[in-house]
């Protein structure tokens, strides 16, 4: 480790303050001719640093395709994309918890697979052996008449208890992992990725499992009130992240993990304990998501969320969730699920097909992580 | 702790397992280890086995492709545009197939260099735009070839088949290249230490970006060797090879960390390994749904020692301060 | 004769003559003066001994040089032309090979591949590298040193001693006119050093010309044709080494520096032993290493760059872990690599590099100083934090310590003054009202204002019964500030000065451990 050092020369651009030019680009104000450049330049500027970027982009993008595509603002299509917002925003907020330590969570869509799968097997009324009577659970789990759960009193709770644990156990693994082998983030989620998804392919072999309770299925498309069941979780969650975040130790601790762990070490901060509680919460909040999306679905889906990883880290990073660690609010992953939920709206009305909107996403996912370098960019030069 | 022992294994990853896949494999199918076995896993590896070679390139320099999958659709469509629309001669096909590949390296490349992005993102989105793209152009139809493609893959030099000749060229150049050239001694160095490189004067991202054009030639190879062996290429060709690749690269002792690693026999091993195990998971019947499962394991363990591996090279690079005995 | 000379003396010849001049060369780090109108000479064929206490300004200068740093001000000429480098590879062209102390080696690579890595020679019309070229030479370049090792060798299996040579030996291939030496000795056997000498004289005699840093006094006297000493950025002295015996040297680095102004002393010690370390050994770093801290006692520890001071702070606090020995705290045991549980215990660490590893940069300045703290803040079962009080406390913290800023919760850290960091780092470790202070370097690249206030805020909590380990390698600070003086070379403790002692000629000679001469 580093002995004695001598004083040294501060990055380019960056460090205290110094009685001197402020590192800001090329030379200062030139000649008035080129004031209006330099004020467009910062008010471009200005825009794409400003949290609430993204808000801006999708009122301006809903604006620009509204003439086209008149149906965008039928009622039922606005219910229908509010109504998308609630799962993703709340595995978006889990993701949001992991790209704070400067890690990622790929695997949060097969998390959601598998537990779909066993929240199903769990409490399914009847399943046709047909379909089922190849699959590994038959005959243990599984029989005509359903999984171990099916009829009982609380069934659903605890299968939706169960999903929340094996969730949750699969961030700790991921946690562990990053935290204490010092595994890469990318790699061990991408592999857990394809473990977990072939785990939950295997164990209802690829079939859906449908006929699941009602009792669950409410949880989808049900309401209290006035209120749909799937914004109370949605807004419980936001507003339980949010104040983690801003408010607890923890969510302090998190920042500060994000932006200097070695820094954060010597102050006495638990780092491990803390990544790997990032991870935790993200499969948490995979598995909580899974059972809206399920419910909605009326099934558990062994493909589930599939090809959602881009809406779910491309929401977060597009609002300002650098890649790099240290930021992250809960009102920019809102924003970016907003515009996410629109673009996959639009794209589906503009009746593209599946390949031309994975096209249209990766180019968004490729602005917003070069935003994201830009941004971290300027963060650096002291705006 | 017995710390000597561990390193001794730790450094010597690659061996101890391809040892032990082939022990293990021999006592559980007893006609598994056969000759004409083995040339046939060979022969069926040699496109993965390309593909790999491409990644261990970006490796080497600390990076990661992902986009590999990608660009062999997108290549094996450009061959198709060439050869079934233009109706123009195989050897086209073969220019254009690996022109594509260069040329989605390069967009890497330059995400990766010039732009700043992460490798894993920025391959990423190639990865899911590039498939997007090729699927926008063929609507999701299977491609299919003409003899005068997979004739190709009938031939014999030598009584060896083309394709393991052109994966056993494509190893041969790539090691050499790595052992015996200036560029390819450099990238270890900026795979060990990019700071010391740049301050040596090493063109730095000349050199990390000429790993993603390679790695887009390689999967572009490997596209076509693939093409020639079964005639077709359906929507989702080349889906999973990047994680494939990958897998046999880190198996084969290449570390996600950079600086590690080597072409021969470390990721030739890899693959070898990585297809005897597929195919000794289905010579015994293991349910096709549990032989990903099984792999994803493997490839975790893999990573897993490599992450050891790395802890320890950081250790022991601890500075001594004190007088040394002479 | 004593007087001090700036650049010019009876052994210095016509400046058309030198190899390498500095005229009147300026340079500040953040409004603090590091070098002030430096002029030195440097003769051909001689090998110029350059030496200072650690922040005097050698490495500095020799990064100014070197085209690492930018002077403020003056300017260079090299052989009587003058030189400007942008960067370290025109200082490079221009023929000077600088060696650093810090190795830019790849440790997956040869010898001779590290050698030739910028330019491979190749067989001939192929880009295929002569590998048996490239090791013949390498075994010339390694026999010119005398290192008997095969140009085939990882680096990664050399000893460090080995590789400093290997770094040495790779400047050499570039055949310079002009070396930069900078501690070159560091990780060397006594045989090793030999070696080294003899390249640099036969060096010498080839006419190049060579500055060589070194604490290592004995050495200097013994290597060196003339001698130039910096103190506190200026040159104060130089001259044939005949004339500079190395107490001579020794008594023109320590010189008063008349703007250092402390406090008054106020605290004393009292019985109560608050931190005992006994016997802290971790091979390679530190042997042997026995200390006690007081209540309200401050205890100095210096010695000079690679004495192994940092390393046994980091190891008392738990950064780092130690092989064998014991801290206790109190009368209790502290368990070793864990910083928690030494902050529980009332131990606080303010570390040598606060941009690294003291401060979150991109962070407020209430932020930072409430990170130690935080959990007394924290309720105990949500963790919920209560934020009013954190500020409070925060604000109220901030202003005892004189941080002078607009807006605490607002302004990041990296917006302030060095010396205003350096508060925030002792702001944030205050806030948890620590016993036992271990202090490296806390007003190091800080202005005068902000160093006086240091002292009294150190002083002030061991007036309040705290103890203070205070690391320092400015010597007349730890003579005004502490009440004993502990002094490590080479990672083991050399001498003990009570404050009755104290003396800066016995204390340095402690330091650079008298007698320290090699015989090759």
């Amino acid at each position: 480790m580093n002995t004695e050092s001598r004083p040294r020369e501060p990055a380019a651009g960056g460090g205290a303050r110094d009685p001197g030019p402020a590192a800001d680009g090329p030379a200062g104000p030139g000649p008035s001719a080129r004031r209006p450049h330099a004020r467009l330049r910062r008010l471009g500027r200005h825009l794409l640093l400003s949290e609430y970027f993204v808000l801006y982009l999708s009122i301006l993008y809903m604006l620009a395709l509204g003439p086209f595509l008149p149906q965008l603002f039928a009622a039922q299509n606005l219910a229908d994309m509010v109504s998308n917002i609630w799962p993703l925003l709340v595995v978006a907020i889990g993701q949001n918890f992991v790209l704070i330590t400067a890690g990622i969570d790929l695997s949060q869509t097969s998390n959601m697979a598998l537990t779909s799968v066993i929240g199903a097997v769990l409490i399914v009324t009847s399943c046709d052996p047909v379909l089922f009577s190849k699959c590994p659970l038959w005959g243990t789990f599984l029989t005509e008449h359903g999984g171990p759960l099916a009829g009982m009193a609380l069934g659903v709770p605890i299968a939706i208890l169960i999903m929340l644990v094996i969730g949750s156990l699969i961030g700790w693994v991921n946690g562990v992992a990053v935290a204490r082998f010092k595994m890469p983030a990318f790699m061990v989620t991408l592999t857990t990725m394809m473990f977990f998804s072939a785990v939950a392919i295997y164990l209802p072999k690829s079939e859906n499992i449908q006929n699941l309770p009602h009792a669950f299925n409410v949880l989808g498309k049900g309401r209290i009130g006035p209120v749909p069941i799937p914004l109370l979780v949605g807004a419980g969650v936001a507003v339980g992240a949010h104040l983690l975040l801003s408010r607890t130790l923890f969510g302090r601790r998190l920042y500060a993990v994000g932006t200097n762990p070695v820094a954060s070490t010597i102050s006495g901060i638990p780092t491990a304990r803390i990544i790997t509680r990032a991870y935790v919460l993200a499969g948490f909040c995979a598995a909580l998501a899974s059972v809206l999306y399920s419910a909605r679905l009326e099934m558990g889906r062994p493909t589930l969320a599939r090809t959602q990883f881009i809406d779910i880290v491309g929401a977060n990073v597009i609002a300002g969730v650098s890649l790099s660690g240290g930021k992250g609010k809960i009102t920019w992953t809102l924003f970016g699920v907003i515009f996410f939920v629109l673009l996959a709206n639009t794209l589906n009305l503009l009746d593209l097909p599946f390949y031309s909107i994975d096209i249209v996403k990766g180019l968004v996912i490729f602005g917003a992580a070069f935003l994201d370098v830009l941004r971290t960019r300027a963060a650096a030069q002291g705006h | 702790m017995g710390s000597r022992a561990s390193r001794g294994i730790l450094r010597n990853t690659t061996f101890v397992l391809f040892v032990l896949v082939f022990v293990v494999f021999g006592m559980l199918a007893r006609n598994f280890l056969t000759l004409g076995n083995l040339q046939v896993i060979l022969s069926n590896s040699s496109y993965i086995g390309i593909i790999t070679v491409g990644m261990t390139f970006v490796l080497l320099v600390g990076g990661i492709d992902l986009s590999v999958g990608s660009i062999m659709y997108l290549s094996a469509v450009a061959t198709s545009l060439v050869v079934n629309d233009l109706e123009l001669s195989p050897w086209l096909g073969v220019v254009a197939c690996l022109g594509v590949g260069l040329a989605f390296g390069a967009l890497n490349a330059f995400a990766v260099t010039r732009l700043g992005i992460v490798p894993f993102i920025a391959t990423l989105v190639t990865m899911i735009a590039g498939r997007g793209l090729g699927l926008l152009v063929t609507q999701s139809v299977q491609l299919d070839f003409p003899d005068s493609i997979t004739l190709l893959a009938t031939v014999r030099l030598g009584g060896v088949q083309l394709n393991i000749l052109i994966y056993a060229l494509v190893v041969a150049a790539a090691a050499l290249f790595l052992a015996y050239t200036s560029w390819g001694r450099r990238l270890y160095a900026v795979g060990n230490d990019p700071e010391a490189a740049r301050k040596a004067g090493l063109k730095v991202p000349r050199l990390i970006g000429s790993t993603y054009v390679l790695s887009g030639v390689c999967a572009a190879l490997g596209g076509f060797v693939s093409i020639a062996q079964i005639g077709r290429v359906p929507a989702g060709f080349g889906r999973n090879n990047e994680f494939d690749a990958i897998a046999a690269a880190v198996l084969g002792g290449v570390s996600l960390f950079g600086g590690v690693g080597t072409v021969f026999p470390g990721a030739l091993l890899g693959t070898v390994m990585i297809r005897v195990i597929q195919a000794g998971l289905v010579a015994r019947n293991i349910d096709i749904y549990i032989q990903p499962i099984i792999m994803g394991a493997i490839i975790f363990f893999a990573v897993l020692l490599d992450a050891l591996r790395n802890l320890q090279l950081k250790k022991l690079g601890r500075r001594n301060i004190m007088k040394m005995e002479t | 004769m004593h007087a001090s000379m700036e650049g010019r003396g009876p052994s210095m010849e016509a400046p058309e003559g030198a190899a390498f001049q500095f005229l009147g060369v300026t340079k500040s780090f953040f409004g603090v003066p590091v070098l002030r109108e430096v002029s030195l000479s440097l003769r051909p064929g001689s090998v110029l001994g350059l030496v200072g206490e650690n922040g005097a300004g050698k490495s500095t200068l020799m990064n100014v040089m070197g085209g690492v740093l930018r002077p403020d001000g003056g300017r260079m000429l090299l052989g009587g032309t003058p030189y400007q480098p942008q960067e370290p590879g025109d200082a490079r062209a221009a023929g000077i090979g600088f060696i650093h102390q810090e190795l830019n080696l790849f440790t997956n690579l040869s010898v001779a591949e590290n050698m030739f890595i910028e330019s491979f020679p190749t067989l001939r019309r192929t880009p295929a590298i002569d590998k048996r070229r490239m090791a013949e030479r390498t075994r010339e370049h390694l026999a010119q040193i005398g290192l008997d090792i095969s140009p085939g060798a990882l680096v990664e299996t050399l000893s460090p001693g080995e590789r400093q040579l290997v770094e040495i030996a790779k400047v050499l291939a570039m055949q310079p006119r002009i070396f930069i030496f900078d501690e070159p000795t560091t990780s060397l056997t006594a045989k090793e050093t030999g070696l080294l000498f003899e390249v640099i004289r036969r060096l010498r005699t080839r006419r190049a010309s060579i500055i060589y840093i070194s604490h290592i006094l004995g050495h200097v006297a013994e290597l060196a044709d003339e001698v130039a000493v910096l103190r506190n950025g200026e040159l104060v002295a130089t001259g044939p080494t005949a004339e500079y015996p190395v107490p001579r040297m020794i008594s023109c680095m320590v010189g008063r520096d008349l703007k250092s102004i402390f406090p008054p002393k106020a605290s004393a010690p009292q019985e109560e032993v608050l931190l005992r370390v006994e016997k802290l050994s971790q091979p390679g770093i530190v042997r042997d290493v026995d200390l006690t801290v007081h209540k309200g006692e401050i205890v100095g520890l210096f010695g000079l760059m690679g004495s192994g001071r940092t390393e046994l702070a980091r190891m008392i606090f738990g950064v780092d872990r130690y092989e064998r020995g014991t801290v206790r705290v109190g009368n209790g045991l502290l368990p070793r690599g864990d910083p928690r549980a030494a902050i529980e215990r009332g131990m606080a660490f303010v570390t040598e590099n606060r941009r690294e590893e003291g401060l979150l940069m991109n962070v407020s300045i209430a932020d930072n100083i409430g990170l130690v703290a935080l959990p007394e803040f924290a309720r105990a079962v949500t963790g919920h934090l209560r934020r009013r009080r954190l500020q409070e406390a925060t604000a109220q913290k901030a202003q005892e310590l004189h941080i002078k800023a607009t807006s605490y919760e607002a302004q990041p850290a990296k917006s302030l003054s060095g010396g205003n960091q350096q508060k925030v780092v002792l702001a944030k470790w205050l806030l948890a009202a620590p016993r036992i202070l271990l202090v490296d370097e806390p007003t190091r690249g800080i202005d005068v204002g902000a160093k006086y206030d240091v002292y009294t805020i150190i002083g002030e909590l061991a007036r309040r019964g705290s103890g203070v380990l205070y690391i320092s390698s400015e010597l007349e600070e730890l003579l005004a500030v502490a009440d004993r003086i502990l002094v490590m070379n080479r990672g083991e403790l050399v001498g003990q000065f009570e404050r009755s002692e104290f003396a800066e000629e016995r204390v340095m000679r402690a330091a650079f451990r008298q007698g320290d001469e090699v015989r090759p």
